[in-house]
């Protein structure tokens, strides 16, 4: 513990529970390939290395994106010196040499250079080099410990008015799904008729890896819910993702139980709840998607050849296409363009089935979101949409994104990760169809590796709020009767003040009011209103759809008839009788490559998924390359946008003035 | 069919005149008046969400080629040609149905022939009317709504071949059209005789006028633009504009007549103290007498870009004591160093091979103060078949598990960053080394070219306006004699020529690169550059036909065809950058590595239809562009007004207007 009087160095807001346990002042951060460097105090605490620059910016964000890295992100610490080899530090193998340089190669792709001076910072050099090697396998995971952060308190300097304002209207309108009603107020926004919220889990007991509250058939009472739980893995029941305005259903699951033989009960809860007396239903499961650990590797090996000088200057495209992480992109891409034009094209309810529904459902139940609901598509429309389907429906982030000590490597696999790149590749393709930037999405990759955020620290809904009292208390003013009634607006603000971490979502923690302006595309923040979901959704022939109660797999574009696993016994449901608009459904999802459908929905997005249209996301992951680090981003529609409205100001100022003074008749400005 | 025509119409002219008015409607909204924003100005994002999405249903089934799609969005960055004549426009609908081409002023039909297929790779085979003209082939078919048209300038033809196509009947026969741009054409029909005749016959002559004694189209093409191109290029103002001539550079005339160097322009930059006779005798040295001349000069360092050919050193070492002497006089001119270095663009064991032919390189012995540097970039051969690979891959079917790897196969954009590396090196030394550079490769003519041009696209923000890349055109290639007849093959058959080879559009390539580097440092956009390269090829303007100037005064190009800038000219706002900002003075170093550059996906592959950009972003950025522009007009107005009737009624107010703005939706 430093801060020793005297010390030149700026004020250091500390994270709750931060103690500094080394720094060295007069040391500099190399930005850039060439000699810039900008001078300040490297910091190792017992949370993160943080380097504060010796001109401090006006306000310094608790955690600065671009100069901090969280102990947990580090990935390599490599110590170089010009009398020496380059030595990779832990905690075991340690410093025998006064660095001249320490670079931290981090998880999310960073790559920060430090450098020290010649004299007199021999010692601090070497001790922090040192300790940032014990700190980071010293590194708790702060979602084991809740017992060490009781909150986070106060920001050194209070936000200007503006930036509260501002925050505020976006953390509101993005619903963590920890209340219930946050469930109805999305259902409601769904326009999901037949179908209701209910809290059967809201003690866990049902399902302990499932939110509390699930979306379910409305003519489906709780005690016949709970029937269905033990025919699930994890009893991870069917519920609804997502209902289209025409009135098909998306719909996630655990796989069957393998062990379950449901009674004839069972079977009528089952079926109800699949089937419902909607379209037919169609079983996707994630097959034909990739493996945890194909993602992890194809990962790694990204990883790898994204360190400088990994790859031979020529090979580089070979050496790309080699790591597969564009072709899980692509696949994953295609499956949920698959999913989403059954969904626009004819009703049906399309059930997500992944064994273990925490991992490549969540991927294709958000892609597929993405694609058909503009909502979505919005900043905080993403942002509720990132806490549904993944945070609240228990995608194990702390083991996926492999920042657990303990952890067993195969547990390893981004599968966030890749959704994030494959929500990129949209946003490459329809710039315009999206609220948020490519800046956006760089926070939030990057935040994923940020542990003072209760977003994704845990691995469940229970987990998270085991530590928040609060949150069973106002469970518990549920009434059946009337439907739930918020006891107050304000209740989200009550629930995270006392789950003691902020959530991700505060990007005014992070990120300065500059870069969050960044985060938003003027362009595609216009589609944020849209003449709401349209009424007016043209029928649909229903004819040679067979009707509700056949079950179909889809697999490789095309569907065929498939019984439940509990009736496989009996003979199928419509043996052989193929109706004829299932080839053309075919052909929407097997050939949808050569011929688009004739008539894409309004609003659904078909991105194109041959191998030149899927790029890579060079400003995240070439950013350890010395040579990307200038220019990070391009300028953005923002600033023009940013302008016009300052002239529209002006110029209704100086038309008031116009008004003012020219009384006489005719137009008091030019028409136009 | 009014649909149809409809549809075919706006599609087929020239983007300037057919763009939806943007009228800055929205913003009324803030004004004082509170007018009602007029909705189809404002182009409600729903609106224009829908819109894109039947622009993209049309484009994909519609046709590869821009002409048929209903929307302008889509097709936007594939238009190529103007507005075609009126009267396809007034009586569209019987055009349309008769399925009948539109027409450039001097464009007249040579044969129409009915009920052709088109066996198009992405969507099968359409039947439809086949026009040639002495301009394009155009195909037409009403089969489908909209109109499936394919529009392909003779131009692009690089070889018509007759095929097999039993699996269109017994009685048919077929072509194969192999184009310049990247893509292939097959047409069937029923092997009538007189008919089958004369397309393919009509095909080939207008196809390869050249060979056939024909002119070009360029001399035949009347329209009336409201610029002159012609008037883009005047040399003299553009050395004034480098601050030319100076104390150690003079503007000569020694080649006014071409006896210098007959590929050479009339106006050349030389030191001043070199006399003519030196230079004669330089000339002589130097390979085709392309003697060592003035490109490009630091408005600061005075250090100098200067281009010329190789010497003509031979197996025995010749030397020339005046080439010497020159290249010190330009070393010279430069007082901030006190080094030369000469940059031979070719790889060192080429030079050597063509040293023992009677080429060469300058010796360090034989120029003491010069430093030689290879770059190691291959000839136009390697070139050629390397953009031959990446056709192969990228037309019609893409193997998309290997897409990457084969991409990397081609080394296309190996070459592409090896000529960028170079740039980048020569525009360093000249920066920071402050040092002079002498810029060759064999002839002078190709290399030399892409290097010069980019340094100077590096150096210099005045080429990355639009008016200052045509200038850079017009002088590093188009005077200083890059054999475009001869690399491109205008009207010419002989298709398998070896002097054919895409040099220009890997530097358009390179540019291009440059600007996704620096998004904001060029005014031009990349429609620009595709109309470029599509007018490179379709010679319908007389801009890159010839190999020299002195061949292009002698054709009076100038007077007899018309220039693609007057046409680019006349409607800059097609072709304007919308984030354009002037970093004047501003040096651009593009990162020259693989993992940077990317293959150029809308030019070389736009001919899938999958490949459109799904959203006409820029649209979108222009509408906000026009606002601007407009509103800015406005409030200038208004202040201009204010400020007169502040003097005239001085009394009235004293405070400035206040700020009662309510909060503006830009939605744009």
């Amino acid at each position: 513990m430093s801060g020793a009087p005297g010390s030149r160095r700026p004020a250091f807001p500390g994270l709750p529970g931060e103690l500094v346990l080394e720094e060295a002042a007069g040391a500099r951060q190399r930005c850039g390939e060439g000699d810039g460097s900008v001078p300040g105090t490297l910091l190792c605490t017992n949370r993160r290395v943080a380097f504060l620059p010796a001109q401090a910016p006006g306000s310094r964000a608790f955690f600065h994106s671009d100069y901090d890295v969280a102990l947990p992100c580090i990935r390599k610490l490599v110590a170089a010196s010009s009398f020496a080899k380059p030595k990779v530090l832990t905690a075991t193998s340690t410093l025998k040499f006064i660095p001249e340089e320490l670079a931290v190669f981090c998880r999310d792709f960073r790559l920060l250079r430090f450098h020290f001076h010649e004299n007199g910072l021999a010692p601090q050099a070497f001790r922090v080099a040192n300790a940032i090697a014990q700190a980071r396998e010293m590194a708790t995971w702060l979602g084991d410990t809740s017992e060490e952060h009781n909150g986070w308190s106060c920001p050194a300097e209070a936000p200007s008015e503006k930036e509260v304002e501002e925050e505020e209207e976006d953390s509101a309108a993005t619903l963590l799904f920890e209340s219930l009603w946050d469930w109805e107020k999305e259902l409601k926004r769904l326009g999901a008729v037949g179908w209701r919220v209910s809290a059967v889990n809201e003690r866990f007991d049902m399902a302990p890896s499932l939110p509390r509250y699930l979306w379910v058939p409305s003519g489906l009472l709780d005690h016949d819910l709970k029937r269905t739980f033990a025919h699930f893995e994890e009893r991870r029941v069917p519920r609804l993702c997502w209902h289209h305005p025409g009135g098909s259903d998306l719909l996630r699951a655990a796989g069957f139980h393998p062990a379950s033989e449901p009674g004839s009960e069972d079977v009528r809860c089952l079926e109800a709840l699949l089937l419902g007396g909607r379209g037919p239903c169609v079983l996707v499961d994630t097959a034909e998607l990739p493996t945890l650990a194909d993602i992890q590797l194809a990962h790694l090996k990204l990883r790898a050849l994204c360190l400088p000088g990994a790859a031979a200057e020529e090979k580089w495209l070979s050496a790309l296409e080699g790591t597969r992480w564009l072709d899980h992109v692509r696949t994953c891409l295609r499956k949920a363009v698959e999913v989403a034009l059954l969904l626009a094209g004819r009703r049906c309810s399309i059930l997500l089935q992944e064994t273990s529904d925490r991992d490549l459902n969540c991927l294709l139940a958000s892609l597929v979101q993405l694609l058909g609901d503009p909502h979505a598509r919005t900043l905080p429309g993403f942002q509720s949409l990132v806490q549904r389907e993944w945070v609240a429906a228990g995608h194990p982030f702390p083991h996926r994104l492999g920042l657990l000590h303990r952890d067993s490597p195969q547990e390893e696999a981004p599968v966030f990760l890749l959704f994030l790149d494959c929500t990129w590749q949209l946003l490459q393709q329809f710039p315009a169809a999206f609220g948020f930037t490519e800046a956006y999405l760089l926070a939030l990759h990057d935040s994923s590796f940020a542990p003072y955020f209760s977003t994704f620290l845990f691995s469940c809904q229970r987990q998270h709020g085991r530590g928040s009292p609060q949150q069973r208390l106002h469970s518990q003013t549920y009434t059946p009767v009337n439907g739930w009634r918020d006891p107050s607006p304000g209740v989200r603000g009550v629930g995270s003040a006392a789950c003691s971490l902020p959530t991700i979502w505060d990007w005014g923690l992070r990120y300065s009011q500059q870069q969050r302006v960044q985060f938003r595309n003027p362009v595609g923040a216009a589609m944020q209103h849209p003449d709401t979901t349209d009424p007016q959704t043209p029928g649909r022939p229903t004819d040679a759809w067979p009707g509700p109660g056949s079950v179909f797999v889809l697999t490789k574009g095309t569907l065929s008839p498939q019984p439940f696993p509990w009736r496989t016994s009996r003979p199928p449901l419509r043996p052989s009788r193929r109706a004829p608009s299932l080839e053309s459904l075919s052909e929407w999802g097997g050939n949808l490559w050569g011929s688009l459908p004739p008539r894409p929905p309004p609003g659904l997005l078909l991105p194109c998924a041959t191998g030149p249209s899927i790029r890579l996301w060079h400003r995240c992951y070439l950013r350890g390359l010395p040579k990307a680090q200038r220019g990070r981003f391009a300028p953005s529609p923002d600033g023009l946008a940013e302008e016009l409205t300052l002239l529209q100001d002006r110029l209704s100022a100086w038309q008031a003035a116009g008004l003012c003074t020219k009384t006489t008749s005719g137009p008091p400005a030019p028409s136009w | 069919m009014e649909r149809a025509a409809a549809a075919a119409g706006p599609a087929m002219e020239g983007g300037g005149v057919s763009r939806r008015t943007v009228r800055a409607g929205g913003p009324t909204a803030a004004g004082a008046g509170s007018r009602q924003a007029s909705t189809e100005t404002l182009d409600s994002p729903t609106g224009s969400h829908v819109e894109w999405c039947k622009q993209l249903i049309a484009a994909t089934i519609s046709s590869q080629i821009s002409g048929s799609v209903p929307s302008e969005g889509v097709s936007r960055d594939y238009r190529v040609y103007r507005r075609p004549v009126i009267r396809a426009l007034r009586d569209g609908n019987k055009l349309a149905q008769m399925e009948e081409a539109p027409l450039f002023p001097g464009e007249s039909i040579k044969v129409i022939a009915k009920d052709v297929m088109y066996i198009c790779p992405f969507m099968g085979a359409v039947s439809g009317t086949l026009t040639v003209t002495d301009f394009r082939m155009y195909i037409k078919s009403v089969e489908r709504d909209p109109p499936f048209v394919v529009d392909v300038p003779l131009g692009v033809i690089s070889r018509v071949e007759k095929i097999g196509v039993q699996s269109h009947g017994e009685n048919s026969c077929g072509i194969e059209i192999v184009c310049k741009d990247m893509r292939n054409l097959r047409l069937a029909y029923k092997k009538e005789e007189q008919n089958r005749l004369e397309i393919f016959e009509n095909l080939v002559t207008r196809a390869f006028p050249v060979s056939n004694g024909l002119p070009l189209f360029a001399f035949s093409y009347k329209e009336k633009f409201a610029v002159n191109g012609w008037k883009v290029y005047d040399p003299m103002a553009e050395y004034k504009r480098q601050g030319l001539p100076n104390e150690s550079w003079k503007i000569s005339k020694i080649n006014s007549t071409y006896e210098l160097c007959d590929t050479y322009p009339a106006v050349l930059v030389v030191p001043t103290s070199v006399k003519d006779d030196d230079l004669s005798k330089v000339a002589a040295f130097r390979a085709k007498g392309r003697v060592p001349v003035l490109s490009w000069i630091h408005p600061e360092s005075q250090a100098t870009i200067t281009r010329c050919s190789q010497p003509s050193v031979g197996p025995n070492d010749k030397r020339c004591k005046e080439d010497e002497k020159y290249l010190q006089t330009i070393m010279d001119a430069n007082a901030q160093s006190h080094k030369l270095i000469i940059f031979d663009a070719r790889q060192n064991s080429v030079a050597d091979t063509n040293k023992a032919k009677g080429g060469g390189y300058e010796s360090e012995s034989a120029y003491p103060n010069a430093e030689l540097v290879f770059l190691e970039i291959h000839n136009i051969h390697v070139m050629r078949e390397s953009l031959r690979k990446l056709k192969e891959i990228v037309y019609p079917t893409i193997d998309e598990t290997r897409w990457l790897s084969n991409v990397d196969s081609t080394h296309w954009l190996e070459y592409i960053r090896m000529l960028l590396a170079g740039a980048v090196r020569i525009a360093d030394k000249i920066e920071s080394g402050k040092t002079s550079v002498v810029v060759h490769c064999s002839d002078g003519w190709d290399r030399t070219a892409q290097l010069t041009a980019l340094a100077m696209l590096m150096l210099d923000s005045y080429y990355r306006t639009i008016k200052g890349f045509e200038v850079l055109i017009e002088k590093e290639w188009i005077s200083f004699g890059h054999r475009f007849a001869m690399r491109v093959g205008h009207g010419d058959d002989d298709h398998a020529d070896a002097d054919r080879s895409p040099i220009f559009l890997q530097f358009i390539d390179c540019v291009w690169q440059m600007t996704k580097q620096f998004p904001a440092a060029f005014e031009f956009n990349e429609l620009f550059l595709i109309t470029i390269l599509d007018h490179l090829y379709s010679c319908l303007f007389g801009t890159f036909l010839c190999n020299c100037e002195k061949e292009r005064l002698k054709e009076e190009l100038s007077t007899k065809t018309l220039s693609l800038w007057s046409y680019i000219n006349s409607q800059l706002e097609e072709f304007t950058n919308p984030f354009y900002v002037n970093y004047e003075n501003h040096v651009l170093y593009p990162v020259a590595s693989l993992n940077h550059l990317e293959l150029w996906v809308n030019y070389y592959v736009r001919w899938n239809p999958r490949m459109r950009p799904q959203v006409p972003i820029h649209q979108n950025l222009k509408e906000l562009l026009a606002i601007r522009t407009e509103l800015q007009k406005k409030v200038e107005d208004l202040q201009r007004e204010a400020a007169t009737r502040s003097i005239s009624s001085s009394s009235d107010r004293g405070s400035s207007p206040s700020h009662s703005a309510t909060p503006v939706h830009t939605s744009v």
